[in-house]
């Protein structure tokens, strides 16, 4: 699956950057399948707009984005709904748990939202290695940020993507623990064949990217 | 397990209260919107009956009221007769032929004496309420079947027995009774042999059948007073029916008042079912109103999990499915128990009926079902929408 975007940019953000050059912004680009594409900028400079903009989260841009040549603003309810649960998984910034359920229901219902990727088991295994196991009973809303970031993460991986948007995933764990969790997002998106686009502050080494690109 | 999560995101955030409240005001509403079917099934099914049909109600004998200024002149033209039988409450008439010839009857045994002038009239069969067989008359039949009305026998036996000093007669005396039945001519008395066969609640008159007086007007009647009819019977499906005593107002026709004052009640019948229709309405619509605040307040009060569950990739047709489950099965209940207690009451009413002999169907009428089918589809309908409308706006 192809993500492609023509010209796209944000109407509020754009005599900002009708200004400056980006690779991303105002240009015509492809996300070919399977590739590993890390996005790195500074604050404000509209990481959190892409990744929502891609998403249809938004829809406030000009220009034209489309996944496999269907543009996004003409697909509908269903159909966005069919692709977010087979072809997109998505890691949220602001992590965006049910602060109502436990961890454990916070990923299980992105896990039968369709017809299961994995068994629920698969939830105790990723929620071991991340070392989250101890908190799956508790409601998200009580959970530390650090944990509610690696719950997103775990969630994320339960359903069938081929596409996996991440903002700032790692923003609130320490070195050791976002090791942990890039291993097991690259061996999830290994295993499905899938691509990713990283959004993040800075420079960093925690896979290996087929593609740079600076907003 | 997708159900049961949404379960817990969507119900957390709504009373249990405000559910109770609709449910409540949605059943309050269609018990009174159905019981009004019902009750206006009853009564269509009370006018139309067989078995209440052919109860005395049904008959009317109508003739011109007897006043200063049309006394001898009460007979029933053609014409009236005919406008009569056009009316939409008439079923059918029956010109009540009257004898033109003298008659008396006296005791053909001297155990019981008595002798009266009398008169005879008769109806076709199908306005009477008394099945026998004896009642026919050919040119072999040995005696003249007679039908008198059930109030003369009361009169005797209550009137003028008891203060004459003379016996009771039951009917089945009355009906063994040989009666000498003498027709005056101008060349003398002709006898015949009479019989009682029976008492009529309807018509009050001494009857013989239709084919006897044919004949018997033929031969001894006056020729120069040809039939002219003064009574007419009439078959109505409602003799309460307003439509019906204004007729006869308008054209100065009487009949018994007994059977019409039924009118006056059934028009306050009528109003009551109205009454209870346009409340029932009314409060459906308000029901139906709570249920869709309460609907939309559901959604709105956790619009933020509904937004994130979309966003989560949850379509909204599976969102409003899921809805639709949670409040629509409580209508079909609803739905449900309304029919049964309507049924217990139907049960009832048919029991304390049975006991007053008026007949309705122990059952609820095809139509209550329907009624209630055709609310349970806007119920859905409303729901429906208000589920999409409210998620489509939530999104």
């Amino acid at each position: 699956m192809t993500i492609s975007l023509h010209k796209i940019i944000p109407i509020p953000l754009k005599d900002k950057f009708l200004q400056r050059g980006s690779d991303v912004w105002n240009t015509v680009i492809d996300f070919n399948k399977g590739e590993w594409i890390k996005i790195k900028a500074p604050s404000g400079t509209g990481k959190t707009t892409l990744v929502h903009t891609l998403y249809k989260l938004r829809t406030d841009y000009e220009g034209k984005v489309s996944w496999n040549n269907k543009t996004l603003k003409e697909t509908g309810d269903d159909e966005l709904a069919a692709l977010r649960q087979q072809s997109a998984s998505i890691v949220f910034q602001d992590l965006r748990l049910f602060a109502n359920l436990t961890a454990r229901e916070n990923i299980e219902l992105n896990r039968v939202l369709q017809q299961p990727y994995y068994e629920s088991s698969r939830i105790d295994e990723m929620a071991a290695q991340l070392g989250v196991s101890h908190i799956l009973t508790q409601r998200a809303g009580l959970c530390s940020y650090g944990e509610q970031q690696r719950i997103a993460i775990i969630r994320a991986l339960m359903q069938p993507f081929e596409w996996l948007l991440m903002d700032e995933p790692f923003s609130h764990l320490d070195i050791n623990n976002t090791n942990i969790a890039a291993s097991l997002i690259a061996e999830e998106c290994t295993k499905r064949g899938a691509g990713f686009i990283l959004t993040d502050l800075d420079e960093d080494h925690h896979f290996e990217y087929t593609r740079y690109l600076n907003l | 397990m997708l159900n049961q999560l949404l379960k817990k995101l969507i119900r957390s955030s709504t009373g249990r209260s405000r559910f109770i409240l609709a449910i409540v005001g949605l059943s309050v509403a269609l018990l009174l919107i159905l019981a009004a079917v019902q009750i206006q099934a009853n009564y269509n099914d009370l006018l139309n009956n067989k078995t209440n049909q052919d109860s005395v109600a049904n008959f009317l004998v109508i003739n011109k009221a007897v006043t200063s200024s049309n006394v001898g002149a009460t007979t029933l033209s053609q014409a009236d007769i005919d406008d009569l039988k056009k009316q939409p409450f008439t079923d059918a008439a029956g010109v009540l032929t009257p004898s033109h010839f003298k008659v008396s009857a006296q005791g053909a045994s001297d155990r019981i004496p008595f002798y009266t002038d009398l008169f005879f009239e008769s109806v076709p069969d199908e306005f009477l309420d008394v099945n026998n067989k004896d009642w026919k008359w050919g040119d072999q039949s040995t005696f003249i079947p007679m039908i008198i009305p059930n109030m003369f026998l009361d009169m005797y036996n209550f009137g003028f027995a008891t203060s004459q000093n003379l016996p009771q007669l039951s009917q089945e005396l009355v009906m063994n009774l040989p009666i000498q039945i003498n027709i005056k001519t101008a060349l003398g008395n002709v006898n015949y042999y009479g019989k009682v066969v029976g008492f009529s609640d309807r018509i009050s008159s001494v009857l013989v059948p239709q084919s006897f007086m044919d004949w018997a007007n033929n031969k001894y009647g006056d020729q120069a007073d040809k039939a002219k009819p003064s009574r007419v019977v009439i078959r109505t499906k409602d003799a309460g029916n307003p439509q019906l005593t204004e007729y006869l107002r308008s054209h100065g026709l009487t009949t018994d008042a007994d059977k019409t004052r039924f009118s006056k009640y059934r028009q306050i019948v009528t109003g009551v079912v109205n009454v209870s229709w346009v409340t029932g309405a009314v409060m459906m619509l308000f029901a139906l109103l709570i249920f869709t605040l309460f609907i939309q307040l559901t959604i709105a009060s956790c619009k933020e999990e509904i937004a994130l569950l979309v966003t989560l990739g949850t379509a909204p047709k599976q969102l409003q499915r899921f809805l639709m489950k949670q409040f629509f099965p409580s209508n079909v209940v609803i739905v449900l128990v309304v029919l049964i207690v309507i049924s217990v009451l139907q049960l009832l009413l048919k029991k304390i009926l049975d006991t007053q002999h008026i007949y309705v169907n122990g059952m609820i009428s095809v139509y209550t079902i329907i009624a209630a089918i055709i609310i349970l589809a806007v119920l859905w309908l409303v729901n429906n929408y208000t589920i999409r409308k409210y998620i489509y706006q939530q999104r």
